[in-house]
């Protein structure tokens, strides 16, 4: 913790005063848990504290704290800063941020209470100058799962997987909402697939709780790209100039060749995900092994050519 | 049980009389501030916090208390206290404007804010991480869930484009002018200065919007290709210029087939089938029509009729293009080429 800047360690422990309330004792994972940080930084901070007071800092003017290996039991208030600090602008940035980036807008109520925390003026200023998100009405699905997690209740959703036309309705144990490059999912073990798997959110149509709970398993996938070793793997070839700056392509393994072409090695667990990458490139780019994705390539755009007006 | 000795051991060598005793840590010293400040019941004088014995080393001349000082005040403020300065240039702590007023969450949004937060703080591209651990501490919203959730905004050089994020969103709230070097798309390198009006993140990538004050024009930047970041230095606590009446950056956020100059009304379908996801998929830009079929018509501007017929394939199935021509004649000719190349 030694190269946390002197500010932010004061913040912190400015921040843990109002938990510190004569008579009470508290676990020291909790207030780590609540800290978003480490137990073993929470113990350093509170022996910071107890090295802190007022004037003329004899023992009863100082944080009086007895702090334990898992606990701690406070032996007398604070001397001052017993109350929450208000949010400043940089922390409710931090919190229209966050709650951006699931679909909530700074005109949601949600953001509207947060600035009555904060200052108002922040939130119009913050309003016109962060973007974090520009999903609209994402957030009432990631609402509704965020909560299902924390009250362990299965879920069901209508989801549109890649293969699908349609959205199927399917029970799912709600496990986790985890982001990558900007795009929320949900990992969670689906009772119809008898397995766990994966839900971009924006593919979830609808989603409904249910009263029926399950537990959590002790340990659940933490990621949301599919186990890479053992899928099978695709051989690409994109265009001279085409770009493949923003495409997601986990694994992939780009040769530039002579021509200014790129060959690519791409690992993919889902075909259908490939056949759309190769069929929005417009043929810029082109598989060029195994057989069987060239003729799902060939499958979907035909199928999509179907879709145009006659 | 492990007893941890660090109080019973500090207070007895820690004698507040001795001028000469151990340094006093910084963050210590600032707490240390805070505590003194909010406890007096009558402001106080700078002079009465440096003989307090808050932890000022005693050795320090004149201009460097006053230094530290100035930087202690400016880190309390930083961190919600709202000390206040009267006539008499006497101190104190603002109880209206330092303390939170209670607000009520219920239990969803509580939810929200938690799982968001598991996710955020230990994400190395959110550059707020800090800033958010500390604001739901503040808040009192109960603890993190157990493990922390593995979460990455920005695969892409995470680190880099978050730190560079976080000297930007601060440049736009001090309103202080940026100068980077950056590299385009052709790889071209060239440096910069931007007046930074916002900062946004879209599909793994932060962006810087602002004035660039060469070309006098409100430009987008990918802090991925932005390098050495360079805040304005001179008056560093008066802003350098003001934000346009009216500037949101939302007007300058856009889709991938509305870069470039050009600009000509472009229309797509969602199907019945598809048309739930128009909403989301269509972030707000452009026109949403509903038909009487199910379907939903989207009117929106574009500039690259190739780019708007790819943007329909990303996102279908179920989205067609329908206007203009040369998209629909983009999406047929560029899906026949697909097919034909597979076959």
């Amino acid at each position: 913790m030694g190269r946390i800047p002197s500010s932010l360690r004061a913040r912190r422990m400015l921040a843990l005063i109002p938990y510190l309330r004569r008579g009470a004792t508290v676990r020291i994972s909790d207030l780590a848990a609540t800290l978003g940080t480490t137990a073993e930084e929470v113990t350093e901070l509170l022996g910071d504290l107890v090295m802190c007071g007022v004037p003329p800092f004899s023992p009863d003017a100082l944080i009086d704290l007895d702090v334990q290996a898992d606990s701690v039991t406070v032996l007398a208030d604070p001397p001052a800063l017993d109350r929450p600090l208000r949010l400043t602008h940089a922390e409710l940035r931090a919190l229209l941020a966050a709650i951006e980036t699931a679909g909530v807008g700074a005109d949601d109520p949600l953001a509207r209470k947060l600035a009555d925390a904060a200052d108002s003026a922040s939130l119009e200023h913050l309003a016109r100058s962060l973007r974090a998100h520009p999903e609209v009405g994402a957030a009432e699905i990631y609402s509704l799962l965020a909560d299902a997690i924390e009250s362990s209740c299965k879920v069901r959703i209508a989801y549109l997987s890649a293969r699908e036309t349609e959205p199927r309705s399917r029970v799912v144990r709600p496990l986790e909402l985890v982001n990558r490059n900007g795009v929320w999912y949900l990992v969670a073990f689906c009772e119809s697939a008898d397995g766990e798997r994966t839900f971009r959110l924006d593919r979830i149509h609808n989603a409904e709780q249910l009263d029926e709970r399950f537990s959590h398993p002790v340990d659940p996938s933490r990621s949301v790209v599919p186990e890479l070793a053992g899928v099978p793997t695709a051989v690409l070839r994109v265009a001279p100039g085409y770009s493949i700056d923003n495409r997601d392509w986990p694994g992939a393994e780009v040769e530039p060749q002579q021509d200014g072409s790129l060959r690519v090695r791409l690992p993919f667990a889902s075909p259908h995900w490939v056949a759309r990458e190769v069929c929005s490139a417009l043929g810029a780019i082109e598989v060029l092994e195994p057989d069987e994705l060239r003729a799902e390539v060939r499958e979907m755009a035909e199928r999509l050519l179907s879709e145009l007006p006659s | 049980m492990r007893r941890i000795a660090t109080r019973r051991l500090s207070q007895s060598s820690y004698n507040r009389e001795d001028e000469g005793r151990a340094m006093v840590s910084p963050h210590e010293r600032l707490v240390n501030l805070a505590l003194y400040l909010a406890s007096r019941t009558k402001p106080v004088s700078i002079q009465e916090c440096r003989d307090a014995g808050l932890g000022y080393p005693a050795d320090a001349d004149d201009a460097a208390f006053q230094r530290m000082f100035e930087r202690d005040k400016d880190a309390l403020r930083a961190a919600g206290i709202a000390i206040v300065v009267d006539e008499d240039g006497r101190y104190s702590v603002d109880p209206d404007q330092s303390y939170a007023a209670e607000i009520e969450l219920d239990d969803a949004e509580c939810a929200t804010i938690r799982a968001l937060a598991a996710a955020l703080v230990n994400d190395p591209s959110f550059p707020f991480a800090e800033d958010l651990a500390v604001a739901v501490a503040k808040m009192d919203l109960g603890p993190f869930p157990d493990e922390p959730v593995r979460s990455n905004l920005a695969v892409a050089d995470p680190g880099r484009q978050s730190a560079q994020a976080r000297i930007a969103a601060d440049a736009v709230s001090r309103r202080k002018r940026l100068r980077f070097g950056y590299t385009n798309a052709r790889g071209e390198r060239k440096r910069h200065e931007v007046e930074p009006y916002g900062v946004a993140f879209r599909r793994g990538r932060w962006y810087l919007v602002g004035r660039d004050v060469e070309l006098n024009e409100v430009r987008v930047y990918a802090l991925l290709r932005a390098d050495a970041l360079e805040v304005e230095t001179t008056h560093p606590k008066n802003p350098d210029f003001e934000v346009p009446e009216g500037f949101s950056i939302e007007d300058y956020l856009v889709l991938p087939f509305q870069i470039g100059s050009e600009r000509f009304d472009a229309a797509a379908l969602f199907g019945p089938s598809a048309a739930w996801r128009a909403p989301a998929a269509t972030e707000g830009k452009g026109r949403l029509v509903p038909r009487h079929d199910g379907s939903v018509l989207w009117e929106v501007q574009a500039a690259s009729p190739r780019a708007f017929a790819a943007w329909c394939v990303a996102n279908g199935p179920g989205v067609v293009p329908r206007a203009p021509e040369t998209a629909v004649s983009a999406y047929r000719t560029g899906l026949e080429e697909v097919a034909a190349r597979h076959g």
